[in-house]
């Protein structure tokens, strides 16, 4: 048997394992150092350094000093850094090349702290168009002009509409003047009554006379004919200048209102403009929040497989220099993915305490754990937060991955916050809050539910909306706020509910509605003012018109009236006077026959009391 | 540095019967049809070393091998595809996967469970006739390569001449 077994051979294979083991053992930390700075900075997207690392044999594990990770939005920020990482690591999965650590300590744990130089790469990110637009604060921010500077700016109707009267007036009243140049004056019609009066009354002496008067009545009528047309005339006359200038009076009062109300909807004075006070005070705010949230699980997500993504793998190792054939996985209390570290115990100073951050089976490998990733967030001997209690839990175990962020945070005394819109600030508050996320095959849905209580809000905005925004805030001390995320996480729907839209609609409602109203008023007047210069003059011109038009009338009736008086002719004048004379002698003889027949009857009654006198 | 690697090819390449050079050259089908780092390979180098197997071989093997098992490879991982999802071996598989040393060697890689299984079927056919033909070799080809300009050229070479001074001395 031995004639087969070389021991030369065994020495020599020692030599060169020993060899090579103890020269990846020198290296290691230099690998490890630059594969930390390279795959951070590729994730990170900014420079990531990495002071020193080092390898310990027993227990085998690695150490990391002084890690900073740059913030590739603000290059002279780190996103995070700490002071030292220690993770043990499991020898068997290391030597194929699997990293799994069964427990990570990070200490001094600090976020969004100051860089001495600039973690950006060369890259240059041009400002997009969106952000270049101005926000809705921006826009709420904008001062509510005078009303001086509103009129003078604005092309308004009122103006137009009295110059419109003005000029219908000055045609109209000259074609009055014209008319009523020719209408017959009181005076007239009086004379015209007495000469009437004169050639009809009076007995005609003769034919001549009868004749004379009647050339006379004639004339008159003729002339009673011609100063009715002259007075119908004047009549349509006024009647068409009241008809327009009336028109065009309607049309300049009706102007102010209809200027008053482009010039509401233009400046923004409807009751509308306060339905979401919420969004605008907490929606750039909370969509930081939300992007830098989202942020950190973009970098993250590539990295999370998930059990559809198996497939894809084989494509990619089909381009390989060797095909690498594909690991099947067996059930294992023991399962090793290429990365894993089983517990982690993040901490760092937060308010005034300690932030915990545990994690458990964090590994871009879950198909192979079967496990879910899962973090945990605690605070210990926090100043500011009584109760923080975070779980963010990763599931890529399935096809169908899911992420789920539950957030509950109790008694947060919040710290000063400027809201950013009118000056208003919130200076101090009770904050109780719960927020869920969850996304599904990148749909989002998230849900958030803060109830603030002792809110203080102060505020020295100048203008309209933020004085009053200002003062309606000082009455509100408790307020919900709901707030709910949908869509995909490129492009999230949020949107905001509270009861503080409530509080603050019916409190900077009646206040803003009372600040509305006396502008409305003012320029309201303002615009009446303007009437007022075309139209005051020409309303007392057209109460003149109408008046104008009943005296006409009036004189038109005079005129009829006496155009009407007739001259008896002299024949039946005659006639008249003889039929009266025939009847005035027929009365006498009558009378005279009646006479005579009641004394032939006494005569008789005196002779019969006679003879009966006679005979007793 | 020269002289050393030359007194350990030397050492290992002492062993230059035909039936030592042609398990040499077979046992490289292992590293070969499998993925090259791996436990299983560095038993196999161990192997290689201790038997007494003509390493020059060995060595030449793992380039031919490995040549041709880059257009093997998806033949070796359809074989590991299918013994390693049989049901029947699927309780093998998983008691083998509780065992730390067994998951380095990668045995549940397709590739290398595939070309693992081909090699070792094919370690007996390929020595005998890799035997074959180094007899063959030796008996009609050998002098017709040595008169060649490029082996000329190579036993010019001072690593040459140390490796043939060490083979002399032994």
């Amino acid at each position: 048997m031995t004639k087969w077994i070389r021991w030369s051979g065994l020495a020599g294979f020692l030599a060169v394992v020993g060899l090579i083991a103890a020269l990846f053992i020198f290296l290691l930390p230099f690998l490890i150092k630059s594969g930390v700075e390279f795959a951070g900075t590729k994730l990170a997207g900014a420079k990531v350094t990495l002071d020193d690392a080092d390898v310990t044999l027993s227990p085998l594990g690695v150490r990391l000093e002084g890690l900073q990770v740059a913030d590739a939005r603000a290059p002279m920020m780190n996103l995070m850094e700490f002071d030292e990482a220690v993770a043990d690591l499991e020898l068997a999965p290391l030597i194929i090349g699997k990293a799994i650590s069964n427990e990570l300590s990070v200490s001094n744990l600090r976020f969004h702290t100051e860089r001495e130089t600039s973690g950006a790469l060369e890259v240059v990110i041009e400002e997009t168009e969106e952000e270049k637009s101005p926000s809705l604060k921006e826009k709420a921010s904008e001062a509510l002009p005078s009303v001086d500077e509103v009129l003078a700016k604005e092309t308004l109707s009122t103006p137009g509409a009295g110059e419109a009267l003005k000029a219908a007036w000055n045609e109209n009243s000259q074609l009055i003047d014209d008319a009523f140049d020719k209408v017959p004056d009181d005076s007239s019609i009086a004379q015209y009554e007495e000469q009437i009066q004169a050639i009809t009354s009076g007995r005609l002496e003769s034919i001549e006379d009868f004749r004379e008067r009647k050339r006379q009545l004639d004339e008159l009528k003729e002339q009673f004919k011609q100063d009715r047309d002259a007075v119908r005339d004047a009549r349509e006359v006024v009647r068409s200048a009241k008809t327009e200038v009336s028109a065009k009076l309607t049309e300049l009062r009706q102007a102010p209102s209809e200027d008053l109300a482009y010039l509401k909807d233009k400046y923004q004075l409807s009751g509308s403009g306060v339905s979401n006070i919420t969004g605008l005070l907490f929606g750039d705010d909370a969509a930081n929040w939300a992007r830098e949230a989202l942020y950190w699980y973009e970098k993250v997500k590539p990295y999370l497989e998930s059990g559809d993504s198996a497939e894809a793998d084989s494509e990619k190792d089909e381009k390989a220099p060797r095909l690498a054939g594909r690991f099947i996985h067996f059930p294992s209390d023991d399962p090793w993915p290429d990365f894993m570290i089983r517990t982690a115990r993040l901490t760092g100073p937060f308010d005034g305490g300690q932030l915990v951050i545990s994690g458990k089976d964090i590994t871009h490998q879950q198909t192979v754990t079967g496990r879910p990733t899962v973090f945990t967030v605690t605070g210990e001997g926090l100043q500011k937060i009584g109760d923080l209690d975070g779980r963010l839990v990763l599931n890529h175990t399935v096809g169908n991955a899911t992420d789920t962020l539950t957030l509950a945070i109790s008694d947060w005394k919040m710290a000063p916050l400027n809201l950013g819109v009118a000056g208003a600030r919130l200076a101090s508050s009770r904050v109780q809050l719960d927020a869920t996320a969850e996304v599904v095959r990148g749909e989002l849905d998230a849900d958030l539910d803060a109830n603030v209580t002792q809110a203080n809000f102060t505020g020295e905005g100048q203008t309209l909306f933020a004085r009053e925004l200002n003062a309606a805030l000082q009455g509100i001390n408790n307020f919900n706020v709901d707030a709910g995320v949908t869509g995909t996480l490129k492009n999230p729907d949020v949107a905001f509910g509270s009861d503080l839209d409530r509080q603050i609609n019916s409190a900077i409602s009646n206040r803003i509605r009372a600040k509305q109203d006396e502008f409305e008023r003012k320029l309201r007047n303002r615009l009446n003012e303007k009437m007022s210069e075309y139209a005051g003059e020409y309303a007392e011109e057209l109460q003149q018109l109408a008046a104008m038009e009943g005296s006409l009338d009036d004189k038109l009736g005079a005129l009829k009236d006496l155009a009407s008086a007739e001259l008896e002719d002299f024949k039946a004048q005659q006639e008249r006077e003889a039929r009266e004379k025939l009847d005035a002698e027929k009365a006498a003889a009558e009378e005279k026959a009646r006479k005579e027949a009641e004394a032939r009857k006494q005569e008789l009654k005196d002779q019969a009391k006679d003879k009966l006198k006679n005979l007793f | 540095m020269l002289s050393l690697l030359a007194r350990l090819l030397k050492a290992l390449n002492s062993e230059a019967a035909p039936g030592q050079v042609a398990f040499g050259f077979a046992l490289a089908m292992i590293p070969g049809f499998t993925p090259l780092f791996s436990l299983i390979n560095l038993v196999v180098l161990l192997i290689a070393c201790i038997l007494r197997i003509n390493f020059s071989a060995f060595l030449l093997g793992i380039v031919v091998f490995s040549a041709i098992g880059y257009f093997l490879d998806p033949l070796s991982a359809d074989v590991g595809e299918y013994l390693l999802t049989l049901p029947s071996l699927t309780d093998t598989w998983t008691q083998f996967y509780q065992n730390d040393w067994m998951r380095i060697s990668s045995f549940n890689n397709t590739v290398a469970m595939g070309g693992l299984v081909i090699s070792v079927l094919l370690l007996v056919p390929v020595t005998l006739i890799s035997r074959i033909l180094i007899l063959q070799y030796r008996k009609r080809v050998l002098n017709w390569v040595n008169r060649l300009k490029i082996v000329q050229a190579l036993k010019a070479t001072k690593f040459w001449s140390i490796y043939t001074k060490f083979a002399e001395y032994s």
